[in-house]
């Protein structure tokens, strides 16, 4: 039995990287869904908007019906608290007038021990009524015992400051101050409230001028008021804002699905499904859109399918004119052959004449074999012979048939292949042409310079590059050389003789296979031809085992530092692997 | 034409419309009807009405003897300071620790300072004496009894290391001008529970306003504490084992929050306690409940209480049914609805001379005892078909006997003019016990009413002084039953004699003089004249809350019934042509159940 895993034991810092690697991953994708939708874009954006919208209005709008409120009870109160100021007044004087007598021995006490003062108080205490509405403290510091309060009013709510800004205020002028409001009994819950202080105006009677009034005002009431004012504006504009990006969705939407809809259309046109239609619902603009894009889709559909006939009765008329030649060919080649036997006979310049007859015959008789070849290619006639074959065993068998050709030239070929064999799936005949295609112009372009043949395989493919050291590529002609009949300089003459279609069909058969035939070429560095493919024939290839550039000059690039842009696979196998 | 009066038209109907859009959007709504309520003012303010309070200042530097003295009292009188720490600043370090603001408060009135020669450079010590006169006491029990007397109060200053006067003798406990009391006490009712659980029993005490708290939770809190001493053995209360954490209001109700909750047979008794306690914060207006630990007294239900629970738990708090009585042509009648007598059934309602000063029991099985003419027996007889009289006590001297409301009655024999037997005959008749009263067997008892709620007594004693009322509790039951805690009510004055005296509920009792002066008395103030009108002799009186009859006798020796008005004395019985004349033989001795 095998030992349970282990579970593995994270850091805390792996683990914070894996949050912000998810977290990035998260941003990245909310980002792209942002920017891919539009309805999305103008909803946030409307939110945006009228958030702050809202908000200004809301805070503008709370502003004022606080001080709307707290300026409607100030001023009650304050007219309140003149009121009681006057009241005050007159319990004063009153008994002032009537004990001018007896004010001798210090201070004059009123009968049962009641002061004017505390009298007033409780006049004060009655008016104000029940607790809530207000409390009153007054005070004559330099008079003892002259200190009185209201209800539970804890007079430590007074603030320093405000007693002393009354001394410097003239008698009778208020001091409004916004400060919470202590209570016996409830010393932690202080309510908020406003303490208007006065110092009492005894201009004119024979009191002292240093009675000091505060009516102590709760504001709790207002507060809740206020409080449940501002949880019904914020509450009204969330409910606006969401209303407005409702809003806002449901109105993009009525533009953003017809929009959908011809873009899905329009996908489906590119990937070819050429009857593909929009519904033309009603007149408006994205109607019209709508019957352009049919009619747009409709012209295309017949563009190309015109094209499509044009090309086929071409390559008809190709592979028509290959089979029509055949035959005169046949007998022209009969006549030459028994020419060509009897040259021997002949004059030299006849017998010359002869042998040049029959070159040229071969030539055009391979000429016509691959003029066929492509035809069928063309046709969709090709077929694999699939087989599972080493791969070193093909390129060698290749690189047998072109020994003759590379004597020829004085080139030698240094063949790099692996020790293990390279086994995949492949019609090795047609594999063996590409090889030999490829080594065919290898040493047609090297100047007889060493050809490098590589071999490489891993888990999903093997690749062949083949590496010349000729005059090597122009930029631009690296996808250029698999068309037909090209040609890098139009004024060289054919040496070997090829068809001129000999990459194309190596192209044809690469694609076939669902591999890929790229070429890299440098002016003055020679060039190399990769053909990669999949170990298992019909299997999507990712990569190639080998690298496109050789490494050698990839290096040296490096080195030089600066990097030409390397040709991505993806170009040169015109995306074609799934057809 | 058409256009004009086409053009006219459209003026009018914008206009029309502009009005209309104007009067929609009028922020206040004009017609229709308001839907939110607000209190009543006659509901009460179980949490206390507004109120002024003094607030204690500590000394100045540069004070002299009589400001420090006047800030001392100010000091005195403030509810902010329990602990009196402002107050003891007037105090030189020494006297501060030694004096004690817990003994009792002395109230008084025209406080002034005596005059005295003036302080001269580098006196050390002063002297302030507060003049004026007592009026009351109260106790650490907060029971607040008149008093009388000059008040003359030294205070001893000394003179402290800065200059400054501080009080270096001042009398233990506080003094307090009446104005100072009545801003700082709330005078409160307690009611606790007789023996049986069944009767409320007021006790009057004053308790310190306390502005940390609001006035029904003080007064809970209060009554938590137990009664005074002046019930002290008569009463019981059912919150004996729970404390209070709170007392608020909510949605019409005061909630009282307490730490445990009662015995289960005691729930009604202490509903009513509440209910009684409160209700004059309340003024009936509000509901109550009683939560435990914040949370719903029983499980399910909350334990809510009616506004008048109290009259449902006892009624004689709040007697209703009002039937009065009286005599006759020797024979008890009874008062109906329109103030025409009929004779009451069963033998009491038939003629018989010699009987005099009834007295009615309470509810359900009515009984009268009637005095004989000779004083030497007292005869009951149901006030029922076939009712016979039966002599329930015989003596040398009897007085009226009094019922109470177990149907207890409770005689008075006087062997002679120092010896006073108290009797009390319980079942019918069936027990008799000897009323242990210490105060009284020595003293000649002239009258004796037990009041309504049972427990408190109200007796008149003749002795060398004179005349006098006392109010004292019954203790304890049958052969341990002792009349205790007397006070005086009414001091003797001169010759006054008191004639008659008739409880008005359990804290206030009307006492008659021989001069037909009516007397409001009560233990927590000074007697109050009520009615002096020398025309009419009044001979005996008996009153039921606030209904008061009187029995009258002009100068022809003819009698009649009269009711007070509260401002004067009017007649009362209707004869049978509708007459409310006195006359020969006339309605006499009214008398209420329990009266």
């Amino acid at each position: 039995m095998p030992p349970a895993p282990k579970k593995r034991r994270r850091t805390p810092r792996q683990l914070l990287r894996g949050a912000r690697r998810r977290t990035r991953r998260a941003a990245g994708r909310a980002r792209r869904v942002f920017w891919r939708s539009l309805q999305l874009r103008v909803v946030t954006s409307t939110m945006v908007i009228s958030i702050v919208v809202v908000a200004v209005l809301g805070v503008f709008l709370m502003q004022q019906i606080v001080r709307t409120t707290l300026e409607t009870r100030e001023s009650a109160a304050k007219s309140e608290a003149q009121a009681d100021r006057n009241a005050v007044l007159g319990y004063l004087n009153q008994p002032a007038e009537a004990a001018k007598q007896p004010v001798e021995s210090g201070q004059a006490l009123q009968p049962g021990g009641s002061s004017p003062l505390s009298q007033a108080t409780e006049a004060l205490a009655r008016r104000a009524g029940s607790a809530s509405r207000y409390s009153v403290i007054i005070r004559n510091e330099g008079l003892s015992g002259e200190f009185y309060g209201t209800t539970n009013i804890d007079p430590v709510s007074i603030p320093a400051r405000q007693r002393d800004e009354l001394f410097k205020k003239e008698a009778g002028e208020d001091s409004t101050w916004y400060t919470p409001l202590y209570y016996k009994g409830q010393p932690d819950q202080p309510v908020p409230g406003m303490i208007i202080g006065t110092r009492l105006d005894t201009w004119g009677t024979r009191l002292d001028s240093s009675y000091e009034i505060y009516h102590l005002v709760p504001l709790d009431k207002e507060e809740k008021t206020l409080a449940s004012v501002q949880q019904m504006i914020i509450l009204v504009g969330a409910g606006l804002v969401l209303l407005l990006a409702a809003i806002s969705s449901l109105v993009t939407r009525q533009v953003v699905t017809p929009v959908r809809l011809a873009r899905q259309a329009a996908e489906r046109l590119a990937a070819g499904r050429l009857d593909e239609r929009l519904k033309v619902r009603g007149e408006d603009d994205l109607a019209r859109l709508a019957t352009s894009f049919n009619e747009m889709a409709a012209n295309l559909a017949l563009k190309i399918h015109q094209l499509e006939e044009l090309s086929q009765v071409q390559r008809q008329f190709v592979s028509d004119v290959s089979h029509e030649l055949r035959t005169p060919l046949t007998t022209v080649r009969m006549a030459a052959d028994l020419l060509y036997d009897a040259r021997e006979d002949f004059d030299p310049m006849a017998a010359r004449s002869a042998e040049l007859m029959q070159n040229q015959l071969n030539r055009f008789e391979a000429m016509l074999a691959d003029l066929l070849e492509i035809s069928r290619y063309d046709a969709g006639a090709a077929d694999l012979d699939v087989d599972s074959v080493d791969v070193r065993d093909v390129v060698l068998r290749a690189v047998a048939d072109s020994e003759a050709l590379a004597e020829r030239h004085s080139t030698r070929f240094d063949l790099r292949l692996p020790g293990e064999p390279c086994m995949a799936e492949m019609d090795s005949r047609r594999v063996e042409r590409i090889l030999r295609n490829l080594l065919f112009n290898a040493i047609e372009h090297g100047e007889g310079r060493d050809i490098v043949v590589s071999v490489a395989a891993d888990r999903d493919a093997v690749a062949v590059a083949v590496r010349d050291h000729g005059v090597g590529l122009k930029p631009g002609e690296e996808s250029l050389v698999f068309d037909r009949f090209w040609r890098a300089d139009p004024s060289r003459a054919r040496t070997i003789g090829g068809t001129g279609l000999g990459l194309a069909i190596s192209r044809e058969d690469a694609i076939l296979h669902g591999g890929w035939l790229q070429a890299w070429g440098s002016h003055g560095e020679g060039s190399q031809f990769r053909l990669s493919l999949p170990r298992v024939a019909g299997a999507v290839l990712r990569g190639s085992p080998l690298p496109l550039v050789p490494p050698e000059v990839e290096m040296r690039r490096t080195w030089r530092g600066h990097m030409t842009p390397v040709l991505s696979p993806a170009v040169a196998d015109g995306g074609r692997d799934d057809d | 034409m058409t256009t004009e009066s086409a053009r006219r038209a459209g003026t009018a109907i914008l206009a029309v419309t502009l009005v209309c859009g104007v009067s929609a959007c009028s922020v206040i709504p004009t017609g229709g009807k308001s839907v939110v309520a607000v209190d009543n003012e006659r509901k009460g303010n179980p949490l206390g009405d507004p109120y002024a309070r003094v607030i204690a200042m500590p000394p100045k530097a540069a004070w002299s003897p009589e400001e420090v003295v006047t800030g001392f009292r100010a000091a005195m009188a403030s509810p902010d300071d329990p602990d009196f720490q402002v107050a003891r600043q007037y105090l030189t370090g020494d006297f501060a620790n030694k004096w004690n603001p817990h003994s009792g408060v002395t109230v008084y009135r025209q406080g002034d300072y005596e005059k005295f020669a003036p302080l001269r450079e580098g006196d050390e010590h002063a002297q302030v004496t507060l003049k004026g006169t007592k009026t009351a006491t109260i106790d650490q029990d907060g029971r607040y009894r008149p008093s009388g007397g000059p008040l003359n109060q030294p205070f001893t200053l000394a003179k402290g290391a800065g200059g400054e006067w501080r009080i270096s003798t001042a009398p233990d406990g506080l003094l307090l001008s009446e104005a100072d009391v009545a801003r700082g006490y709330l005078p409160v009712d307690l009611y606790f529970l007789d023996s049986h659980w069944k009767g409320l029993v007021v006790d009057q005490v004053r308790v310190p306003i306390d502005p940390a708290a609001n006035f029904a939770k003080t007064t809970v809190e209060r009554l938590l504490r137990g009664p005074s001493s002046s019930l002290k053995g008569s009463v019981r209360s059912a919150l004996a084992d729970t404390e209070l954490i709170d007392v608020t209001t909510e949605n019409n109700r005061v909630v009282v929050d307490l730490t445990r909750r009662v015995d289960p047979d005691l729930i009604d008794p202490m509903s009513a306690q509440l209910a009684a306690t409160l209700t004059a914060l309340t003024k009936g207006g509000w509901g109550f409940e009683v939560k435990v630990n914040g949370e719903s007294y029983y499980a399910d239900t909350p334990l809510q209480i009616d506004a008048q629970e109290q009259s449902n738990f006892d009624p004689w708090t709040t007697p209703d049914t009002v039937t009065s009585f009286y005599l006759a042509d020797g024979a008890l009648w009874l008062l109906d609805k329109e103030n025409v007598g009929r004779p009451v059934p069963g033998r009491a309602g038939q003629k018989k001379s010699g009987l005099t000063r009834p007295a009615i029991s309470g509810q359900p099985v009515q009984q009268v005892a009637a005095l004989a003419q000779d004083g030497k027996s007292v005869s009951v007889a149901p006030l029922a078909a076939g009712g016979e009289w039966r002599v329930w006590a015989t003596g040398e001297s009897l007085i009226q006997p009094s019922w109470d409301r177990y149907d207890t009655l409770w005689t008075v024999d006087r062997p002679n003019d120092h010896t006073s037997i108290v009797t009390r005959h319980d079942g019918d008749n069936k027990h008799r016990y000897r009323v242990s009263a210490p105060d009284l067997e020595t003293l000649y008892v002239k009258s004796l009413k037990v009041a309504r709620d049972g427990v408190h007594v109200a007796v008149v004693v003749k002795d060398g002084l004179g005349e006098q009322v006392h109010v004292g509790t019954v203790i304890g039951e049958r052969e341990n039953t002792r009349i205790a805690n007397l006070q005086t009510v009414v001091d003797s004055e001169g010759k006054r004699t008191i004639e008659d005296i008739a409880w008005k509920d359990g804290k206030t009792l009307y006492a008659l003089t021989g001069k037909s002066e009516l007397l409001e008395a009560s233990v927590t103030a000074e007697p109050k004249p009520l009615a002096f009108d020398s025309r009419i002799g009044i001979e005996s009186i008996t009153a039921l809350d606030s209904i008061l009859l009187a029995g009258a006798k002009d100068d022809q020796g003819n009698r009649q019934v009269l009711y007070w008005t509260s401002t004067k004395w009017e007649p009362l019985v209707k004869n049978e042509t509708g007459s409310t004349d006195f006359t020969e033989n006339g309605p006499s001795a009214p008398a209420f159940p329990l009266g």
